[in-house]
């Protein structure tokens, strides 16, 4: 695969129980088994480091905690007062009343790490709608409220990378349903209300587009018929609007479904 | 069973499972047994909100919904009030309540009560409590943000009361009394003795990253949060109330779909310590009934139905393991989530 036309940063969210971590290690593992220099990070969230060592999937580790402390000791330059800084009942508190600024210091990190190393990729696993919002919504707020100085530039940095069709990709996970994917679409409108114009959607878990469903003699029960009738009409509904639309799979296996996953992932780039 | 109606209802899940559907559901199922219900929902869905009638109206604003909008229910006329969370608005009658306008023009707290400035947990509870504290209501139905935000949710008294008990006596240490003296004459010259203290250390190296100019507006916030104490810590009484079995009925809410299993697990390990035991597990979106009737020959088929009744047994297996009480709800076929909310309060009286 040619890894210049893969995004350097690639954002999947959307709503909770789309399917978000399963299809963010699946596009990984694709990368990965493509040649492409690429590691899955959970953003804030608990990597699942055994699914990950078991799938070859490689990964990088890294909280809000841990990358505010890095950072301020980099403005610093002193470790010592950044661990004494982060550990002081004040900021701890600050960190836990105002999330948006940790969520803001770990994406810097992400763009950073990108920065460092011009052939490396990420597949972030994004906090699910509202969170992506605040996460993206959060440096422009910080901007807006430290005006000028250090923090400043760095936000000024990071949104040069971000601002970058080619760089940055962002994946909204929906299921076949109207009101998913109504939700989906409302989420890739506030995204480029922030002007993240890269935007596309994803529909995860459709029935029927399952091999084991279709074109058989034998007749669907009519709950599953109606199902299939229901996703049918949104897809004609919203032609045109989806980047992919992945099967259901007919698994229960965390493993066997990532598996599946990457099997529908060519063309995506 | 029966469920016993509370003053508090919690509704608690992953995320995608159908949760706010759910809690709106039983609002109507006890507004429809008399009951005077509140319905208080972060961040519902854009059709949801237009059923409810919640999209053209602010935020923040109590707004009475009317039975006649739901299928079967047109005949009858009841309503129950709903509540769409909003942190400007919580912050506004906060101001005008502590009389603390002037404090909180501030363009930190702005910028942070923002829709998505990331204080909506905070806000969400000290909302909660106000309307409990009323007590204009029989029940308050409170749906709460999806996975792990949940858990910042419930931990968010906690963090409140640790930045007023900890990050504040660090500073008063360094201020001493000449604060309370000063503040209580209108808080004048706060600026200036925070900056001569020994809390300067601190802040210099807050002001070598940021700016002067920041700092000045950082310390003017913190202020303005501290005069508004006492609501924040009247906030803490919440979590009280949701510890206590007769003030709460908790139901957290997985659902068949996908791989929602770990993360209920991961949740109930997180939630356990705050619950008590009337905890309800709600299954959404079963398909089991639909399942056990369809006898395929076919060998796809059979593997197809065999790999979601899996799904659903493993569910089942969990369920029983962590909870004593679990209520199934239907997977709904249809569009119009006015016809999910309906036939979900039917699911309730079954239960």
């Amino acid at each position: 695969m040619d890894s210049s036309k893969v995004p350097r940063l690639i954002v999947v969210t959307g709503k909770g129980g789309v399917g978000k971590t399963s299809l963010a290690l699946a596009i990984t593992k694709h990368l990965h088994e493509s040649g492409v220099k690429v590691l899955y990070n959970s953003f804030d969230q608990i990597t699942n480091e055994k699914l990950c060592d078991q799938m070859e999937i490689p990964y990088w580790e890294m909280s809000t905690g841990k990358s505010a402390e890095t950072y301020i000791a980099k403005k610093l330059g002193s470790e010592m007062v950044a661990g004494w800084i982060m550990k002081t009942p004040f900021f701890k508190s600050l960190f836990n009343m105002i999330p948006g600024l940790g969520m803001m210091i770990l994406l810097g990190h992400i763009i950073e790490k990108l920065q460092n190393d011009p052939d490396l990729h990420i597949v972030m696993d994004s906090p699910s709608s509202g969170h992506a919002i605040t996460m993206f919504e959060s440096s422009h707020n910080f901007k807006e409220m430290f005006g000028k100085g250090m923090i400043v530039d760095d936000i000024n940095r990071m949104h040069q990378f971000i601002y970058n069709e080619k760089r940055l990709r962002t994946i909204v996970v929906t299921l076949p349903t109207l009101m998913a994917v109504n939700e989906g679409i409302d989420l890739k409108k506030s995204l480029n209300d922030l002007e993240i114009s890269n935007v596309s959607l994803i529909v995860n878990d459709a029935i029927h587009l399952s091999d084991e469903l279709n074109n058989q003699d034998e007749e669907l029960p009519s709950f599953l018929a109606k199902k299939v009738e229901m996703e049918k009409e949104v897809v004609s509904e919203f032609e045109g609007k989806f980047a992919k639309i992945l099967p259901h799979l007919s698994t229960s296996n965390e493993v066997e479904n990532i598996k599946g996953l990457t099997k529908h992932l060519e063309g995506l780039w | 069973m029966v469920i016993n109606p509370k003053p508090i209802e919690i509704f608690c899940g992953t995320g995608g499972v159908g949760k706010t559907t759910l809690a709106t559901s039983r609002a109507l199922e006890l507004a429809n047994l008399n009951k005077k219900v509140l319905l208080i929902t972060i961040d519902p869905a854009k059709r949801l909100k237009q059923i409810l009638g919640l999209e053209n109206t602010e935020a923040g604003e109590v707004q009475p919904i009317s039975s006649t909008i739901f299928p079967g229910y047109e005949q009858k006329s009841f309503t129950f009030d709903a509540l769409l969370m909003s942190p400007r608005a919580t912050l506004r009658r906060m101001k005008w309540e502590a009389g603390t306008e002037r404090e909180f023009e501030n363009p930190i707290i702005d910028i942070l009560a923002r829709p998505n400035g990331g204080m909506n947990e905070i806000m969400a509870i000290i909302e909660v409590q106000h309307h409990l504290s009323k007590g204009n209501y029989d029940t308050i139905v409170l749906d709460t943000p999806p996975g792990k935000h949940f858990i910042d949710f419930l931990q968010a008294s906690l963090r409140i009361k640790q930045f007023f008990d900890k990050s504040f006596i660090e500073i008063f240490k360094f201020l001493g009394k000449k604060f309370q003296r000063s503040s209580e004459k209108e808080g004048t010259g706060f600026l200036a003795m925070i900056v001569s203290s020994g809390v300067k250390k601190l802040l210099k190296y807050l002001e070598k990253v940021t700016g002067e100019e920041f700092v000045e507006t950082f310390v003017d916030a913190v202020v303005a949060i501290y005069k508004n104490r006492e609501a924040f810590l009247e906030a803490l009484k919440f979590q009280d109330r949701l510890r206590q079995i007769e003030n709460s009925n908790w139901f957290l809410v997985t659902s068949v779909e996908q791989h929602k299993i770990d993360e209920a697990n991961t949740l109930h390990n997180h939630a356990v310590e705050f619950m008590h035991g009337d905890s309800y597990l709600c299954i959404n979106k079963c398909l089991r009934s639909h399942l056990e009737g369809w006898n395929p020959t076919n060998s796809h088929y059979l593997h197809v139905r065999n790999s979601m009744l899996d799904r659903e047994n493993k569910i089942k297996e969990f369920a029983s393991r962590n909870f004593e009480k679990v209520i199934d709800f239907p997977e709904v076929l249809g569009t119009s989530p006015a016809q999910h909310v309906s036939e979900l309060a039917e699911a309730w009286k079954m239960s």
